[in-house]
């Protein structure tokens, strides 16, 4: 074991060559947003960019991925991403298209296959889902779903890869990073803060 | 003869001599290539994936000399070049030749011209041209054949024709005393009969993955004296001839190690046996448990077996169980059966007629399915499907029973989309004038149903964001703001859908932010409960608008709320001081963590070892490999996966490679699940 121990959790957003890895610019402010505003967790104020094919990633225990467009990863990318998974760090990984067998999804889930190994159901009552929060009834739905294709409209599970018993990525077609996507001030106008689940997938990064 | 008719002869005994010196020289090339390819392997010792291109890269490389060499020879062919050439070895011509074959020369009489061909004689210089043409590749030929001669056998075998196991033909480069005979080590493994699969042979190998009571045959060079094998703690015979020794045993049922001994060299081969899988099997139907009013008519069959190797039957019993209280009796039978002539999967439909059960109200018919394998090894092995449950009903409960008669598969009740809905109303108007009016209105309100259903999802995420995780609908729960009920709710998206439904989702008068958002959706729940109106009172004509104003109304929220961002916006930095735990967090209700359960004391075990073979990796490299192979063997029944990282540690450090991501998984894996701790823990970067 060696390497500097970091006091602070900073949200870090991956950096990928192809496709257009900064689609979801706010999403990260309004996690942190969350992590402050109903977790003691010592949150950095500001989240960082960590290119994907670079070794820093495995300075951070969760990585956000997110994008519209078809996904392509580098060999850099593919190493550092398996090395960063094999080491213990937690990739979150969300279809802003949130299209069932979209570009994005067909692209960015066949890499993930490729690199770590093939994603398979969530169950809707996994740990995940009352890690801080309790969600019974799975993934909390977003209002960018319904597009009219789809095997139930409604995305009934997310989709993971897991190692030794926890989430080593994370998949949603949720489009959580447009239902996210929004400056925190915001947040007062909304009766219940949908960002909730964002503070489970942190604690569990964190803690399993 | 002619002039022109004797440089036409020339031309082909030229142009045959050029044919069988490229041919020569093709063979000669190629025969060098193998017999260099041969030497290389003798010498070192070459891989199979190597020696596999020998034969065909020689004849390429041959097949290349033999077209430049003819291409080279071309001119052989042209009557011009061929008399020119006879002129330069025949001076007595001069030129008489060439200028008799001119073009306009051709036809006329040139008796001067011919008569002085007809002096000259030119047998002695082709004669001489096309015995040394062909004599050097012929020379070469022959010498790339007394090479190949000089080749040993096991090294011509190898490289002609490269198989598995043919390490032991490579021959021995120097014979020396006392030299390790435990390698090449050549590994024969034989499934057993039942499953007709072929002999697999390994090389080298560092474990033996096989079928339980497989034959295993582990072969080596030279005799068997001094070599001493034994499996688990039993010796085994070693036998052979002066040139082979060989070892043969069978695939114990458990995780076990060969240790092969020969003076100070040693070796240990990790056996891991395969169990034969016993058969799957699937009821599909009846596909659940049901109750029978009567015990009348017919219950459709149908069973699905799958296998591994192979299976020998599939049959469906049944047992009837009769009575209540303390008294039950019992019968048993078997309602289809067919032989799967070793297929590894195998279906079985009937048709089972109830009334010939004799039941009687309250009994019940436990139903199954069973198959059995081709095993005559250690089986066979037998597979059961769920069992089924169908009861028979008595009189005074037929007002109580909720029968669920024949429901369907989960696939077939997955909800439709607005765009399916959409399909399905059209159809059915297009079928409008061939049905009766009852068939209509069935149809439509069959539809109606599936709209209904789809309205509600609608609903729940619109409910859900006013803060009603569902069932908003139905419950009519109050609002964020108490001023608004749902209706009213509803009534403001009215009036803010009564225009243009393509506006920007921008607010509008006195909406609310929810109002204004939700809009499109608001607007696509509105046209879905008009639809479902018109669909209710059999007029899937007069839905179809509605319905096409929902699809549209999804698809403009769809695209509203997608945003693509035209420029970087400002970065946030969060005001954490601000938004401390200024959450509600009330409803969190995270599950109790329980502490990580302690290691049971083989898996302790484990881990000291496996920490003990780490460190030795330092010190004594190949004491530490075998400890990890151990470690491996005991590892395979309880903690298959660390047996898989240990083998891959083991063969990376046998073959010189980098071990440290198979370890580090090893180490994992040994230590059991993550740790779980109470509170977040500090992240200190990769390792």
């Amino acid at each position: 074991m060696g390497g500097c121990v970091v006091s602070s959790f900073i949200f870090a957003t991956a950096r990928y060559e192809s496709g257009d890895w900064d689609s979801a610019p706010l999403v990260p402010p309004n996690i942190i947003d969350t992590i402050a505003r109903y977790t003691s967790i010592d949150v950095a104020p500001t989240g960082v960019v960590v290119p994907l094919g670079s070794p820093d990633l495995a300075r951070y225990p969760l990585v956000f991925l997110t994008g519209h467009l078809p996904v392509r990863f580098t060999r850099d990318e593919r190493e550092q991403l398996a090395r960063f998974i094999e080491r213990g760090g937690m990739l979150f990984v969300d279809d802003h298209n949130h299209d069932i067998d979209g570009a994005f999804h067909k692209t960015a889930t066949e890499e993930i296959r490729r690199t770590v190994g093939p994603l398979t159901e969530l169950p809707n009552d996994h740990p995940l889902y009352s890690t801080f929060f309790h969600f019974p009834d799975g993934p909390p739905n977003t209002g960018h779903e319904l597009n009219g294709w789809g095997d139930n409209l409604l995305h009934k599970h997310l989709l993971a890869v897991q190692r030794a018993g926890r989430i080593a990525v994370l998949y949603s077609n949720k489009d959580y990073s447009s239902e996210w996507g929004y400056h925190p001030d915001n947040k007062r106008f909304l009766a219940v803060d949908n960002t909730r689940f964002a503070v489970n997938i942190v604690v569990y990064a964190l803690t399993r | 003869m002619s002039a022109h008719a004797r440089v036409t002869r020339t031309r082909a005994v030229l142009a045959l001599t050029a044919l069988l010196a490229s041919l020569l020289r093709g063979a000669a090339v190629a025969a060098l290539v193998f017999v260099l390819a041969g030497a290389i392997d003798w010498a070192v010792g070459l891989e199979r994936s190597a020696r596999v291109v020998v034969v065909p890269t020689a004849l390429v490389v041959g097949a290349l000399v033999t077209f430049v060499s003819l291409w080279r020879a071309r001119r052989a062919l042209k009557l011009g070049a061929v008399a020119l050439w006879i002129e330069e070895r025949t001076p007595v011509l001069r030129y008489s030749l060439v200028t008799a074959l001119e073009p306009a020369a051709a036809g006329a009489a040139l008796p001067d011209l011919e008569r002085a061909v007809q002096r000259a004689h030119w047998g002695t210089p082709v004669a001489r041209t096309a015995l040394f043409v062909l004599g050097m590749p012929a020379l070469l030929l022959l010498a790339a054949l007394a090479l190949r001669s000089l080749l040993p056998a096991g090294v011509v075998s190898r490289m002609e024709t490269p198989r598995a196991g043919d390490a032991l033909e490579h021959p021995r480069s120097a014979a020396v005393a006392g030299a390790n005979r435990l390698t090449p080590l050549v590994a024969t493994v034989t499934p057993p009969a039942y499953t007709r699969r072929e002999a697999v042979t390994l090389e080298e190998p560092s474990s033996i993955a096989a079928l339980a009571s497989s034959g295993v045959r582990l072969e080596g060079r030279g005799s068997a004296e001094g070599i001493t094998a034994a499996l688990g703690g039993e010796a085994l015979e070693v036998t052979g001839t002066a040139e082979r020794w060989h070892v043969i045993f069978a695939m114990p049922a458990r995780a076990a190690a060969v240790r092969l001994a020969h003076g100070r060299y040693s070796r240990m081969i990790v056996l891991e046996p395969r169990p034969d899988s016993a058969p799957m099997v699937t009821l599909a139907s009846p596909a659940r448990d049901t109750v029978f009013r009567e015990a009348r008519g017919r219950l459709e069959l149908d069973a699905r077996a799958t296998d591994d190797m192979g299976l020998t039957a599939l049959w469906l019993e049944y047992i009837v169980s009769s009575g209540e209280g303390e008294s039950f009796t019992f019968r048993s039978g078997v309602a289809a059966r067919r032989a799967a002539r070793n297929a590894r999967a195998a279906t079985l439909e009937s048709t089972l007629r109830i009334d010939s059960l004799g039941l009687r109200p309250g009994d019940v018919i436990h139903l199954r399915a069973v198959a059995v394998d081709g095993n005559t090894a250690t089986g066979p092995d037998t597979g059961v499907s769920e069992t089924r449950v169908l009861r028979v009903a008595r009189a005074g409960e037929y007002d109580s029973l909720a029968v669920e008669g024949a429901p369907p598969p989960e696939a077939d009740a997955s909800a439709l989309s607005q765009r399916m809905l959409i399909q399905l109303t059209e159809e059915l108007e297009r079928r409008r004038p061939r049905l009766a009016r009852k068939a209509v209105v069935e149809e439509s309100r069959r539809i109606g149903a599936d709209q209904a259903r789809l309205r509600k999802r609608v609903g729940d995420i619109i409910f859900a964001r006013l803060g009603e995780a569902e069932s908003g609908e139905e419950s009519g729960a109050t609002m964020p703001r108490p001023s608004m009920t749902p209706e009213e709710l509803l009534r403001a998206a009215d009036e803010a859908t009564a225009g243009e439904g393509a506006h920007a989702l921008d607010f509008e008068g006195d909406e609310t932010p929810v109002v204004a958002v939700n809009r499109p959706l608001l607007e696509a729940y509105n046209a879905m409960w008009a639809a479902g109106r018109e669909l209710e009172t059999g007029e899937p004509g007069a839905a179809l608008p509605h319905m096409r104003t929902a699809l549209a109304a999804i698809m403009r929220a769809r695209e509203a709320e997608r945003l693509y961002l035209r420029g970087r916006p400002a970065e946030v930095v969060v005001d954490l001081a601000k938004v401390r735990l200024a959450g509600d967090i009330d409803s969190a209700s995270a599950s109790a963590r329980t502490p990580r359960a302690r290691l049971s004391r083989s898996a302790a075990g484990r881990v000291e070892r496996l920490d003990a073979a780490l460190i030795a990796l330092r010190t004594d490299p190949a004491a530490a490999v075998d400890s990890l192979a151990l470690l491996r063997v005991d590892a395979l029944a309880e903690e298959p996966r660390l047996a898989r990282e240990l083998a891959a540690a083991v063969d990376s450090l046998r073959a010189g490679k980098d071990a440290t991501t198979p370890l580090a998984r090893a180490r994992r894996a040994a230590a059991g699940a993550p740790v779980v701790r109470a509170h977040a823990s500090e992240w200190g970067g990769a390792w």
